[in-house]
């Protein structure tokens, strides 16, 4: 039982960093633009269908990041300043805009996505799936620590790029004073375009790093979305440190309960949990 | 629309089923009258209150599967379950609504689509409301026609009951107490205003109409599943009918659902369900960016910029 529970847990935490940096994007939308993106996971779906279809062809999806990571920069970018730019400026209430609006792109691409691929599961077969790290009675998937070693990195970088270099500070004092950082002589427009860039860049990320992971199918944001609400609304809106512990809460919540509980159970009772703790602190656990 | 054009419709309606009219018409009209159903209602909580709820498939569904389990465990009338649906919703919206309306802006809209997807995950792990087989209802022995018109009524009840209800809710009182909580929660209290009970009021209401609706729709469909009962998209798409018609007057979700079930159906019919889903998100964004006010307001500038006595627009629909 023990042995079985440390398992879990070790399984938990990699999936929970990769959920941690799925969140983390969705997070710094929130927090710096006040846009709902309910087109995160789907974007992450559609990085995961990228890498799937270039594993195809013999590339390993590590490799592809090379051309996912800056497809998806320029795609946050053009997002913003194409589509949600554009709705929130003839729009004063851009919560209930850019729901209906990121929602509309989602359905969009789920539905491409299904017309490509077709709407069953698809799972990508690398060199290394099946092989596991053995530390004494643990085993941890190779997949899966490739997955959390990718997020791990990623959330590393975007910290460091937030508190170390100066556009990263400018994203950070425009989400916490949107007026104050445009007083400063910050250029809200350029920030906020980088944001999405990043933001979007790191929804490819965590989409290979998941289709690592699991299976994925059209349909699968849905799921991904579920989880992004929750890091986001136990972590607080626009924390990365927040969506990290957050991230590795609920992959962990999520592992543990299936030792006591059917599987089916576990939606369940994170719903739950997340109820009760919005009831109890409304703006997240770790509050700025 | 003055009230002579209003009682015309409404005869229309009424005569049509006996019109020669076949089973897909009177179909998509039921359909049509479900939708404005389903947006005229979530607009009194996520329009005239501000509160973007987008978890609206819950109480549909959760009326669907009142409805659905009380005929095949209870054996009870339909004429009886159906509303029972609706008692069941309002029953949750309270329950559900008393925490979740303390949380404002996009917390609340996140929560609730949260909600959503939380009751149909419940559902489908409870065996017995059939879990992931779903639930089968048997039919009287009707023709199929006979069924179809005896549908095509029940829904228009439902839709006429929730648009005079809503109607009188938004001419009223309250509907006035509802605006200033949209517009300033704080100020609103300040002078007086009873928001608690106004909001949560207001997703009673809104609640219970859906849940009436999702208990008739369950029995017409005579087979639910949480996919299709609780569907994500079912939230979405009240909420895009409303802001596509206008989220301010009573009338506006109606316009909303008459066209974008209309365009669904076409683009269903003419190039298949994934293309038109696709054509479908995309002009759902188009609209957003475009008409962030919706039809209905820009119609009647266009009736009230045009060469006629400002008599010809009603009082009804300008105080809307």
């Amino acid at each position: 039982m023990l042995v079985q529970a440390v398992q879990a847990l070790a399984t938990g935490l990699l999936t929970g960093t990769v959920y941690a940096l799925l969140g983390a994007g969705f997070s710094l939308i929130w927090g710096v633009a006040h846009v709902i993106n309910i087109a995160h996971p789907a974007l992450a779906v559609g990085a995961a269908y990228a890498a799937y279809a270039l594993a195809m062809r013999g590339v390993d999806p590590l490799v592809s990041l090379a051309v996912v990571v800056p497809l998806f920069f320029v795609l946050g970018v053009v997002l913003y300043e194409g589509v949600v730019r554009p709705a929130a400026r003839r729009s004063g209430d851009l919560v209930l805009v850019s729901m209906v609006l990121t929602f509309g792109l989602a359905a969009a691409l789920e539905n491409a996505l299904a017309a490509v691929w077709g709407p069953g599961p698809r799972v990508i077969n690398v060199a290394y799936t099946g092989q596991a790290v053995r530390l004494g009675l643990l085993a941890l998937p190779v997949p899966h620590l490739a997955g959390a070693g990718l997020a791990a990195v990623t959330i590393a970088a975007l910290y460091l790029f937030l508190h170390e270099t100066l556009p990263g500070k400018a994203v950070r004092a425009v989400w916490q004073n949107r007026e104050g950082a445009a007083l400063c002589g910050v250029n809200l427009r350029q920030v906020t375009g980088l944001t999405y860039g990043l933001a979007v860049a790191s929804a490819g990320v965590a989409g290979v790093a998941l289709a690592l992971i699991y299976s994925f199918s059209p349909a699968s944001h849905l799921t991904w979305l579920v989880f992004v609400f929750l890091v986001v609304i136990v972590g607080g809106v626009g924390s990365l440190v927040g969506a990290m512990v957050a991230g590795v809460l609920v992959g962990a919540l999520t592992h543990l309960t299936t030792l006591v509980l059917p599987f089916a159970w576990t939606p369940f009772l994170l719903f739950a949990s997340l109820g009760l703790l919005l009831l109890w602190r409304p703006t997240g656990l770790l509050r700025r | 629309m003055s009230r002579a054009a209003a009682a015309g419709v409404a005869v229309v309606l009424l005569l049509l089923p006996w019109a020669g009219t076949g089973e897909y018409p009177l179909a998509l009209l039921s359909s049509v009258f479900m939708y404005s159903t389903l947006a005229v209602a979530w607009n009194v909580i996520g329009g005239f209150a501000g509160y973007l709820s987008f978890g609206h498939a819950a109480f549909f569904g959760l009326g669907g599967y009142t409805t659905g389990f009380l005929l095949v465990r209870g054996g009870l009338s339909p004429f009886l379950t159906a509303p029972l649906g609706g008692v069941v919703a309002a029953v949750f919206a309270a329950l559900a609504g008393y925490p979740c309306l303390r949380l404002r802006g996009p917390y609340f809209a996140v929560v609730t689509m949260i909600l959503g997807l939380a009751v149909r995950a419940v559902i489908l792990n409870l065996p017995w409301t059939g879990a992931a087989e779903g639930l089968w209802m048997t039919l009287p022995p009707w023709e199929p026609l006979s069924a179809r018109r005896a549908f095509y009524y029940a829904m228009l009840v439902v839709a006429l009951c929730t648009v005079l209800a809503v109607r009188a809710v938004r001419l009223g009182k309250s509907g006035v107490g509802l605006e200033a909580l949209r517009e300033d929660e704080d100020a609103a209290q300040s002078i007086g205003v009873p928001a608690v009970r106004l909001k949560l009021g207001a997703l009673i209401l809104s609640a219970g109409l859906t849940g009436l609706a999702g208990g008739v729709y369950a029995y017409d469909r005579s087979y639910i599943h949480p996919d299709f009962m609780f569907d994500l998209h079912l939230s979405v798409l009240a909420v895009l009918m409303a802001l596509l018609g206008g989220r301010q007057s009573w009338a506006g979700p109606i316009l909303g659902a008459v066209v974008v079930r209309l365009v669904d159906e076409v683009l269903t019919v003419r190039v298949g369900t994934e293309a038109a889903r696709i054509i479908f998100g995309l002009g759902l964004a188009l609209v957003i960016v475009l008409l962030p006010e919706g039809l209905l307001p820009h119609l009647l500038r266009l009736r009230r910029g045009a060469p006629r006595p400002p008599a010809a627009v009603p009082a009804a629909v300008v105080r809307s």
